[in-house]
């Protein structure tokens, strides 16, 4: 029964409002106006009847005999009742109408007395008056004579009952007229509610250039202009950080870069330092094995530095082939020399289309965070479902704490303080789900039960390059 | 919307003639009379009224048709002389009563005149007339008496 939208309740509020104004108006215009048919009606009723007696009356015997009360119904008309004292003369079914209300008032008052009654559907005017001696003197007796009449109301009822008829029926001819309005209104209401909805559907699907054009001066209108300031300002936050976001990029790219060539003479100076560092002293040699593993930790820093910024660029290009997942996976951990401390499970040879450097890097940055973080052995297991390669890394460690889930493919996410120098970037996971990510696929963590980290990699067979 | 039709309903059936309780209707009517007045003048010259019991009221016609034929076997006499055929037309407007006489005016005297319009007033409240309505008698003579509306100084 409640309706939802503003359409069909701006209707039922312009429907209500007509029929209640129209039932108002009808109600006391056709209670005045019936007021009025019933009163005139009744006072010509009176008068005439009055008229009648008053007419008759100087011509009746006095006292009144039989024939003379007779004369007298005869002359006030049908539905008459004549009494004088045990003599009556009546007409119609007045006897029966006349109440006791009526007849006492007549003795008491001595005046014409009139009572609007309903006997079985009918409504009657009942009248009842005594007829009166005046004196010379003015002095009025009552006579003796009563005279009853009853006068059928049926006529002014039909009267009335058309007049409330067209009433009711001006008041339904004004409902389309109010249906016509209410549309209207609700148009005019729900034309820019539904600009500003498209709008902001615009704004939240990214369309920052979305704007309503404010129509008229109403509480609509001024909504559309908070909704367009407020468009303006989202758009103007978001290119700045978006902005800044590229400029932070830009200086990441650009640093790592300009690192590359100091760091490969760098390089090659400490290979040279390496070969001559078995003819050092010890202390000397300590130095200069530190330098080397520093060294070589840089590069590989810078190195994923790059490759982080050709992601977020968007310049990582990636090379499909069709690939044996299973063999990749091994040739991968055999470069590594970590066929001793993983273990390998596959069904066998699974073949899918990707980058296959691209998967060693997420394998390779896989199974050296479990080595390094969880402990061995670390299991790898490939298996093949439907349209995705699943390749699952679990180690037998202690599993990563809870807190530390959410952020593990964070850049320089550290999960302990006080462990800040271990041998990684940093940014090996957050590769490793780029790469993910550029064939389509997914990686995500998660804890086993009975301890240990699993890595889950989901890559789709026929991966399209992003 | 179902709500609204008791409403209506209520509405409709407030119209209608409504039944009532006693309401004045005004004055009662009158006119029922033993008899009718008729008046005559007594031994010292004024005007007396004589009930003649006709067991009705009667009209203003008939009244000054009985004042017409005389007193009758009283100690009362008329001042109006006798006609062969006492006859009088009687005419209502809305304050005057005109009557058209059969008599001159010097066949009346000013207490005749008197007898004439008292009888007429009298019958005319005991119809239920009004108090101040003026009489006016027509003779046959073309006379200035005939103009003027006259009152009774018994019946104010």
């Amino acid at each position: 029964m409640s309706p939802r939208g503003l359409r069909p309740r701006l209707l039922v509020a312009f429907v209500l409002v007509t029929v209640l104004g129209a039932a108002a108006v009808a109600w006391s215009g056709a209670g005045s106006a019936s007021t009025a048919l019933v009163t005139s009606a009744q006072q010509r009723l009176t008068e005439t009847v009055a008229a009648q007696i008053a007419a008759v009356a100087p011509e009746l015997a006095s006292p009144p005999d039989q024939s003379a009360l007779e004369r007298l119904r005869a002359a006030v008309g049908r539905n008459t009742l004549v009494v004088y004292q045990d003599l009556r003369s009546a007409d119609g079914s007045v006897s029966a109408l006349v109440t006791d209300a009526l007849r006492s008032a007549v003795r008491d008052q001595k005046r014409l007395m009139a009572q609007r009654i309903t006997a079985e559907g009918t409504p009657w005017l009942l009248l009842g008056t005594p007829v009166m001696t005046t004196a010379l003197d003015g002095a009025r007796t009552p006579s003796g004579i009563e005279v009853y009449a009853a006068r059928d109301l049926t006529a002014v009822e039909q009267e009335i009952d058309d007049m409330t008829g067209s009433a009711i029926l001006t008041a339904a001819l004004a409902l389309p007229l109010a249906v016509v309005l209410a549309l209207l209104a609700a148009r005019s209401v729900l034309r820019p509610v539904r600009d500003l909805r498209d709008t902001a559907r615009r704004l939240a699907a990214g369309d920052l250039d979305a704007r309503s054009q404010p129509q008229g001066a109403d509480e609509l209108a001024d909504l559309t202009v908070t909704i367009n300031e407020m468009a303006r300002s989202v758009q103007t936050s978001m290119a700045a950080m978006r902005r800044m976001q590229a400029d932070a990029r830009r200086f990441a790219a650009d640093v790592s870069h300009e690192l590359r060539t100091p760091l490969s003479t760098l390089t090659a100076v400490v290979e040279v330092l390496a070969m001559t560092a078995d003819g050092m002293e010890p202390d000397a040699r300590e130095s200069a094995e530190l330098a080397i593993t520093e060294t070589r930790r840089l590069v590989r820093l810078v190195e994923d530095l790059m490759e982080v910024s050709r992601f977020d660029a968007g310049t990582a290009q990636s090379r499909m082939e069709e690939v044996d997942v299973t063999r990749a996976v091994h040739d991968c951990l055999r470069a590594r020399d970590w066929l001793g401390v993983a273990g390998l499970v596959a069904p066998g040879a699974v073949s899918a289309r990707l980058d296959r450097r691209r998967l060693d890097v997420i394998v390779a940055n896989l199974v050296g965070n479990a080595l390094r973080h969880g402990a061995p052995p670390v299991r790898v297991d490939v298996s093949a479902s439907g349209e995705q390669v699943r390749v699952a890394v679990t180690d037998n460690g202690p599993g990563l704490p809870e807190h530390v889930l959410p952020h593990v493919f964070d850049r320089f996410y550290k999960a302990d303080a006080a462990r800040s120098r271990t041998p990684g970037s940093g940014l090996g996971l957050a590769i490793a789900l780029e790469n993910a990510r550029l064939h389509g696929g997914t990686l995500t963590a998660e804890n086993i039960d009975g301890g240990g980290a699993r890595f889950v990699l989901l890559l789709p067979r026929d991966a399209e390059v992003r | 919307m179902k709500r609204i039709w008791p409403v209506v309903a209520l509405l409709v059936a407030g119209c209608g003639v409504q039944p009532s309780g006693v309401d004045d209707g005004g004055e009662a009517p009158t006119g029922v009379a033993p008899g009718v007045t008729l008046y005559f003048v007594d031994a010292r010259g004024e005007l007396q009224p004589q009930l003649r019991e006709t067991g009705r009221l009667g009209t203003v016609s008939e009244a000054l048709n009985l004042l017409l034929l005389g007193p009758g076997g009283s100690n009362l006499r008329t001042e109006i002389a006798p006609v062969s055929t006492p006859r009088v037309v009687v005419t209502t407007a809305p304050d005057v009563i005109r009557l058209l006489v059969p008599l001159a005016a010097d066949e009346v005297t000013p207490r005749g005149i008197g007898q004439i319009v008292c009888t007429t007033l009298g019958v005319h409240v005991q119809s239920g007339g009004a108090r101040d309505m003026k009489v006016q008698i027509r003779f046959t003579q073309t006379t200035p008496e005939s103009d003027v509306e006259r009152t009774c100084p018994l019946i104010r």
